[in-house]
């Protein structure tokens, strides 16, 4: 229960926000929350995932999966479609049958146990809200199988109600909710029996943007108030940094990398992840003798140089920056290339530029006077620096 | 006044459809009849003798029965010149005024047994409910009269009577009783229905039509029933282990009439002539189990004698068995059907 | 048309094209009305103008006067009150028959794979492409005393007597449920198709076994197809003519056949067409009842979808 929950700034058009601000709150000093937590809480659990195999027909889908959650975690699952997410959250709650692996929860297998039994709360992607029951008895419905008696059923109902907002909608039928209803109607029937965990698959893909952001700062907010163990499946990148603990990328049924979104962010370890997470220029470069390299020119990086052989440079747009020294200085590296054109974008402009082998990169930066001051044309050739501490290198494919 | 409305429109779909066949040419008259097997043998028997004959034409078609004739006549469509009927059919539509008077000028009446004979209509044929058991449950000791159908001590087993011929099934019962077969009409019609109150437990199949009637005793389905003696007969023909006599067997003739408003009129009274006279009923027989109406076709010579004994309406068998009367019915039909049907449904 | 009306005094910006807007919707109105005029029109000749017809028809007695004597006959003939109830108790028992038969059979039709379920749906639906003729009598040749079923069951010495399946209420019951069968089977078969597989699964997950997950969930929301199916046979039931007349021995008498004595025996189709009103009636009536009872539920069920 000792969690803190940790509030980033990380967007691509933050500049300098490698260390992202933390602003730490112990989730137990809220009172309301603490409230929430005597009425509802759920033990959380860590969840140990193993060797998961999965195949349909021939075709494999996860790839002896690992991963560990940790107890009231909240862990998002990011790929692209047909990754394997859903299937690994079926798997998970127990509607999917694995071909091989191992589920722990709190140390206690439970890849073979029927679902009904698992105890995991699940928010479907269209929410599967019973269409024949009203909000009450939707909630209640886990209730009413774990036999809890009617007054405590109805206390409990209604807590829940409240906790997501909906107080006094109890009577009305699912059809007369909108969507962002329907989805807490959904979650509140997740967490109302107190599950160990919480598996919530794209629960916010049905909602328009301004309803979705939303949702999304409610969810975590809920989150941070319960604390139960949460994985939850997204392919929207940006939901995905702004609501996680740490985040999965998945690819092909394999996690390419599992990390803090501004670790994810400004260190991905592979060209998909740095491709999937924000945008990125890729830069060839090449090491040799100790040193990698950028055509002739040195780079200075503070990270360990790679073994020998070609690697690409990551570079985001917002860290390249309009130098007018052509020769690098201090740890500031230096490449040299032509605008191609100058795109306005109101806070901020994006700067096309060709460098001398072709290749296009992309600089963005706000709109500052000083900068504006020097803004070049299209056709100019300019020179493009990067901190040597912004400098990642992945492995070129 | 508004139903004879509705029943005009109905006869204008009539006149379409006989506006369909070119109009008949004045020696062209229509008969029509029950279809099948029945009519083939009139055909053979009475219709294509008559009209080489005469030198016409007799066009067919088939009828439902009475009510087909009443649309009809009362819509002024009248498509046919002579049709068959029930007896009974017969002495309601007479009552309802329906039929052509008859010219027994131009009908010899002689050999008909008189009850058949009336102003506008005449019989042409007789079938007759026999009891019927099927002997390799009984040998040849089976029910031989309706006494003993209805004694289910002496002769256990499964028993159909007809549902739908009431008329039929309460003057079986009245003979059930015990009454002499000259003393059945007319029926008591309480006393009968009370002969098949005894009876009605023991009834595994009231049937509703001769098809089905001769199924349930092919199939062993029952081991007794009254059934038409076309129907038994062909069972025997086919060589089913059965057994049926005309010992107090129900006749029940059918007629001929000429339909009010007929066009041919004349030419259908001649042809009629020609169904009922002596010669050409003794074709019938050669062809079907219906025996003829008029008994001077048994002295015609044309009619094997091995035959006449397997022929309802031959004198010897006449004898063993009951006349329906189509007039006591036509009184009261109405009203004993809806009382046997009160009975017989549970 | 709103230049005007915008150029009127009293043309506020409540009223702004008020009148064109309402003239726009009376014309959209009328259009629906014309593009509905050919259906109603034939609904109008072929059930309106018969039913109606009927109606008149049954207020004439054989002399073709006005009478009641055509209903009136019900109270004074007990047999026409045994029909009816009898008519009735086949109804509810062919219709309870195919429920206990169907249901089953449709559940496993909607789990099976696409194709097994597709090729097992051509079996269901098979037996309408033969007449009912045809199947009553294969009924009769399975189901009497010396038919398929009876003599197995004496070969096998299973039973000593042959069992009354043919030419009794019971046989009329096995001969129309199979005929009736599809018509339940269909449309509860269409419904379960579109029940969520999610719903079933937030069931399971929310902690009901599979078969309280059944009894919660896949059986109330199968429910609409259930009462669709269930009025369908019903209603056919009712006006059944074949099979209770061929199955039933003759002891079995429905209303159908009762329609067709009744016309004959009075010479009257007034007679008939008094029964047939009745029938109507009185299906309406229950149908009435069946919504009543079941309806709220039903469509709450249909409009969330
Ligand atoms: N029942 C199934 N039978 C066969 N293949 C399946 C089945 N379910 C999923 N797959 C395949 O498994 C792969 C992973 O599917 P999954 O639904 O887990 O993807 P996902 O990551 O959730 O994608 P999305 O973001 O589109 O929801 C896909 O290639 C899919 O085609
Ligand atoms: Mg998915």
């Amino acid at each position: 229960m000792q969690r803190f929950s940790v509030r980033n700034c990380v967007t691509t058009n933050c500049r300098g926000s490698v260390q992202a601000l933390p602003q730490l709150r112990p989730a137990m000093n809220d009172p309301e929350s603490r409230e929430m937590l005597l009425s509802i809480a759920p033990t959380a659990l860590p969840i140990g995932i193993s060797g998961i195999e999965k195949r349909f027909g021939g075709v494999s889908v996860l790839r002896d999966l690992s991963l560990d959650v940790a107890a009231g975690e909240f862990l998002t699952l990011l790929g692209p479609s047909g990754s394997g997410k859903t299937t690994l959250l079926m798997i998970l709650a127990g509607f999917v049958r694995a071909n091989a692996g191992s589920i722990k929860v709190g140390g206690e297998e439970i890849i073979a146990m029927p679902p009904h039994r698992r105890n995991i709360g699940m928010v479907f992607q269209n929410y599967a809200l019973f269409p024949h029951m009203n909000v009450f008895h939707n909630i209640a419905f886990p209730l009413k199988q774990r036999r809890v008696s009617t007054a405590e059923t109805a206390e409990r109902v209604e807590k829940a109600l409240d906790l997501v907002q909906l107080k006094g909608l109890g009577e009305r039928r699912v059809d007369q909710l909108s969507g962002g209803q329907r989805q807490r109607v959904a979650l509140a029937r997740a967490i109302v029996f107190e599950p160990r965990i919480v598996l919530m698959d794209e629960p916010l893909s049905a909602l328009d943007k301004s309803l979705r952001e939303h949702m999304q700062i409610e969810l975590r907010n809920l989150h941070r108030r319960l604390g139960m163990t949460t994985v939850y499946v997204t392919h929207d990148q940006r939901e995905a940094i702004t609501m996680s603990d740490r985040i999965a990328v998945m690819n092909a049924g394999c996690i390419e990398q599992i990390d803090r979104p501004e670790v994810l962010y400004a260190a991905p370890k592979t060209r998909f992840v740095a491709g999937f997470i924000g945008d990125s220029n890729f830069i060839p470069v090449e090491s040799r003798n100790g040193s990698v390299w950028y055509e002739d020119r040195k780079i200075r990086m503070t990270s360990a140089v790679p073994a020998a052989g070609c690697h690409l440079m990551v570079v985001r747009p917002e860290k390249l920056r309009l130098v007018a020294d052509a020769q690098p200085a201090g740890s500031v590296n230096v490449i040299p290339a032509t605008v191609g054109d100058v795109i306005y974008q109101g806070d901020s402009f994006a700067c096309y530029a060709t460098l001398r082998d072709g290749r296009q990169v992309t600089l963005r930066d706000y709109c500052r006077s000083d900068v504006l001051a020097r803004l070049p044309g299209p056709g100019e050739p300019v020179n493009l620096g990067i901190d040597a501490e912004d400098v990642v290198l992945v492995a070129a494919d | 006044m508004t139903k004879l409305l509705c029943i005009k429109s109905l006869a204008v779909a009539g006149l379409l459809a006989s506006v369909a066949v070119p109009a008949s040419a004045a020696d062209t008259i229509t008969a029509a009849s029950w279809g099948g097997t029945y009519q083939e043998a009139e055909t053979k028997a009475f219709f294509d003798p008559t009209a080489k004959e005469l030198g016409i034409t007799i066009k067919q078609d088939t009828t439902n029965g009475l009510d087909d004739v009443r649309l009809q006549v009362t819509g002024n469509a009248v498509k046919w010149d002579i049709t068959e009927l029930g007896a009974d059919e017969c002495a309601r539509g007479s009552k309802e005024g329906l039929f052509e008077k008859l010219d027994y000028s131009v009908i010899d009446k002689s050999g008909i047994n008189p009850k058949l004979v009336h102003d506008d209509w005449v019989g042409i044929s007789y079938t007759s409910v026999v009891l019927i058991y099927r002997t390799d449950v009984f040998g040849d000791k089976g029910p031989k009269t309706w006494a003993d159908f209805w004694d289910v001590e002496k002769f256990p087993g499964r028993r159909a009577l007809s549902g739908s011929q009431a008329t039929e099934t309460l003057s079986v019962a009245a003979l059930a009783k015990g009454i002499p077969i000259d003393k059945v009409y007319p029926v008591d019609i309480d006393g009968a229905l009370q002969s098949v109150d005894k009876v009605k437990g023991h009834i595994d199949a009231w049937w509703t039509s001769g098809a089905q009637a001769m199924q349930l005793v092919k199939d062993g389905e029952v081991d007794m029933a009254s059934i038409w003696n076309g129907r038994a007969g062909t069972l025997r023909k086919e060589g089913a282990p059965v057994s049926f006599s005309f010992d107090q067997g129900v006749l029940t003739a059918d007629c001929m009439v000429i339909p009010k408003g007929s066009k041919n009129k004349d030419l259908a009274m001649k042809a009629l002539a020609k169904f009922v006279s002596p010669d050409l009923q003794a074709n019938l027989p050669l062809y079907v189990d219906n025996g003829p109406a008029n008994e001077k076709a048994f002295e015609t010579g044309k009619i094997p004698p091995e035959r006449i004994k397997d022929i309802n309406s031959a004198p010897d068998n006449v004898k063993k068995q009951v006349l329906q009367d189509p007039e006591f019915w036509r009184d009261t039909l109405v009203e004993a059907t809806e009382k046997f049907n009160n009975l017989i449904q549970q | 048309m709103s230049m005007q009306s915008a150029i009127l005094p009293h043309a506020g910006a409540r009223t702004l094209n008020a009148d064109a807007l309402h003239a726009d919707a009376r014309r959209e109105t009328f259009g629906l009305l014309a593009l509905l005029s050919p259906g109603l029109l034939l609904v109008f000749a072929v059930i309106i103008v018969p039913i109606g017809w009927l109606f008149w028809l049954s207020l004439f007695d054989e002399t073709g006067s006005l009478s009641a004597s055509n209903y009136a006959r019900f109270f004074q003939q007990p047999s026409y009150i045994k029909t009816f109830l009898t008519t009735f108790k086949v109804a509810f028992a062919v219709t309870g028959a195919c429920v206990v038969l169907g249901y089953p059979l449709a559940y496993m039709l909607s789990q099976l794979p696409r194709r097994a379920a597709s090729i097992c749906l051509i079996l269901v639906i098979l037996p309408f492409w033969t007449s009912v003729l045809v199947r009553t009598y294969a009924w009769l040749v399975i189901l009497q005393r010396k038919g398929l079923i009876n003599s197995w069951l004496i070969d096998l010495g299973v039973i000593s007597q042959p069992l009354p399946l043919a030419n009794n209420f019971a046989g009329v019951i096995i001969g129309m449920t199979h005929i009736m069968l599809p018509f339940l089977v269909l449309p509860l078969y269409a419904s379960m198709k579109t029940i969520d597989i999610d719903c079933l699964r937030a069931g399971m997950n929310l902690g009901a076994s599979p078969a309280a997950t059944f009894r919660q969930i896949f059986f109330p929301l199968s429910l609409p197809g259930l009462a669709s199916g269930v009025v369908i046979v019903f209603v056919l039931c009712l006006g059944f003519f074949v099979t209770p007349a061929l199955m039933g021995g003759g002891k079995v008498i429905m209303w159908a056949m009762r329609i067709e004595q009744t016309t004959s025996l009075y010479s009257n189709w007034g007679a008939g067409a008094a029964l047939g009103v009745v029938l109507l009636a009185v299906t309406l009536a229950l149908l009435g009842l069946f919504q009543w009872l079941l309806g709220a539920r039903a469509t709450g069920v249909w409009s969330s979808r």
